[in-house]
């Protein structure tokens, strides 16, 4: 089949196919850098999608529960042993993109006689100011973009269905969300997990307008039955872990 | 790095060794700090300098709180003074300290690697490492670093305070020998050239006079710290003690039921002080 080009661009195109409606009922994730850190939130469900990478990285996820771990174990190897043959501050989150995870997510997606990879996540990685954060999404096929600078004040978000992380870039003018505390960043961050999960849903023309302003009714709109919470806390910067969950009662949810 | 790729020994995943060992990660990437360099030919004939190679003085005993370690600054190649503000005394994580005494190359590079492996077990399992796991895993360290240990210019032998906060808090003491063999410490632990003079103290002390470490406060025990440091310094050339000229005190880090914390300079400036004015 592949020695004929028209056949192997039909299959990938299949692939993708397949790969996107395996992930559709993929709930959101989202990761928002704020002041005391990286927050990222999204729907509990049975296993986590929240996950500390290295000491200043950590990675929010959805598809297959088993591609996930692999990806994530990747993540994990990677940055270890580039801490230790280095140092750790030359463990950073475009190196472990560009030159590990994407080229590796590529090959597999590339890899059309083997089961694919189910996988989209956002890698997040803490700087010593909100200026210095970043914000990487990944996709299955090894496609990755970065959010830095005064782009991280609109968050970043990724969903089961494509169009959604699409839709959050695409709007004009952009969302600057509120993320001057932990509290701040909660709730702006849960406003942008219930657009993405009604824009990914029953509603796929809802503006962020539109969502509610108060704890109370955002949390009927998701009806979910918990969040999954992860901060990276930049007030532990001289920490090696920096990765933690932080409680309800922090986040005013 | 492939998540699909095969190695030569038909295993799946070319880095991933999906059980958290670090070392075996280490291994699979042709990364291992210490594999062949330690695997060198034959021994030589131990030469006076070489045979230095525990110059120092750590040591660790029980107090009422908890587990006090504390090591001299003085690193030494031989009779030359190399360095006085060398950290012996390493956090390897929230609950485990090593104290090192051996070759400094060799010692430092067992420090990291469990720093590493210690985090790695912990993201990649998501649990912790178990406090024997820990203990064992120095162990095996000291036990791959046998032909530089026999060829007697890398020997380590470390002194380790841990604790597991949620199945055993309160803190506990190991030594090792030069092969690997662990021993917990009930009352108290030393290594390095320095340690038989801190060792007898440490034992009349416990024996008879009336106030075993363990009865004493973390005031008390952080002083006897300095005493024994200072004791060893008298008898001992490779270690550093108490230095009264550049103001360089020895480390000192209590491990309790609360967790770690280092002793600052300036307590130690204070407890070392009073000391001294107790003698006048």
């Amino acid at each position: 089949m592949t020695e004929e080009p028209y056949r192997w661009l039909e299959a990938i195109t299949n692939r993708r196919e397949y790969i996107e409606d395996q992930l559709t009922p993929g709930l959101p994730v989202v990761a928002l850098s704020a002041d005391p850190g990286i927050l990222f939130l999204t729907i509990k469900t049975s296993t986590p999608k929240l996950f500390e990478i290295y000491d200043h990285l950590a990675l929010g996820s959805l598809g297959h529960p088993a591609d996930i771990e692999k990806v994530r174990q990747a993540a994990i190897d990677a940055a270890h042993l580039e801490g230790f043959a280095r140092s750790p501050n030359d463990v950073t989150a475009r190196r472990l993109v560009s030159y590990n995870l994407a080229p590796a997510l590529k090959n597999a997606f590339e890899q059309i006689f083997a089961a694919p990879l189910l996988f989209r996540g956002i890698l997040g990685e803490l700087g010593s100011t909100p200026a210095d954060d970043f914000l990487w999404r990944l996709d299955y096929d090894g496609s990755f973009s970065a959010q830095s600078g005064i782009e991280l004040a609109h968050g970043m978000v990724i969903s089961g269905p494509r169009h959604v992380g699409k839709d959050w870039l695409a709007q004009a003018p952009k969302p600057m969300l509120e993320r001057h505390d932990l509290k701040a960043a909660a709730f702006s961050a849960l406003r942008l997990l219930v657009w993405a999960k009604l824009r990914g849903t029953k509603d796929q023309g809802i503006a962020f307008a539109d969502i509610p302003t108060n704890v109370p009714a955002l949390k009927e709109k998701l009806g979910a039955e918990g969040l999954e919470v992860a901060l990276l806390d930049r007030s532990w910067l001289d920490r090696t872990i920096r990765y933690r969950i932080p409680t309800p009662d922090e986040l005013g949810l | 790095m492939s998540f699909l790729g095969s190695r030569a020994d038909g295993q799946a995943d070319a880095l991933t060794t999906g059980n958290g060992d670090f070392s075996e990660l280490l291994r699979l990437s042709d990364n291992r700090p210490t594999a062949d360099a330690f695997r060198a030919p034959a021994a030589h004939a131990l030469t006076s300098a070489a045979t230095q190679i525990e110059a120092t003085t750590v040591l660790s005993f029980h107090f009422k709180d908890g587990v006090l370690i504390a090591g001299d600054r003085r690193a030494t190649a031989g009779n030359i003074i190399m360095y006085d503000r060398a950290d012996k005394v390493i956090d390897l994580d929230h609950d485990t300290i090593i104290a090192i005494a051996g070759s400094p190359a060799v010692a430092f590079e067992m420090a990291r690697t469990l720093q590493t492996s210690f985090q790695y077990y912990r993201r990649s399992q998501l649990q912790a490492l178990s406090l024997s796991a820990k203990v064992r895993a120095l162990g095996k360290l000291i036990k791959d670093n046998l032909p530089m240990t026999l060829q007697g210019v890398g020997t380590v032998v470390p002194i380790l305070a841990a604790r597991d906060p949620h199945h055993q808090p309160d803190p506990t003491l190991f030594f090792y020998d030069a092969l690997g063999a662990q021993f917990q410490a009930v009352d108290f632990a030393v290594s390095g050239s320095g340690s038989p003079a801190a060792r007898s103290v440490l034992q009349w002390i416990n024996r008879w006079s009336g106030q075993p470490t363990s009865q004493r406060d973390e005031k008390q025990a952080v002083q006897l710290a300095l005493q024994l440091l200072d004791v060893a310094a008298e008898s001992d050339s490779a270690t550093g003690g108490v230095d009264r000229r550049s103001h360089v005190f020895p480390q000192v880090k209590l491990l309790t039921r609360e967790g770690l914390r280092s002793v600052s300079v300036e307590t130690l400036r204070e407890c070392f002080t009073s000391l001294e004015a107790a003698q006048k």
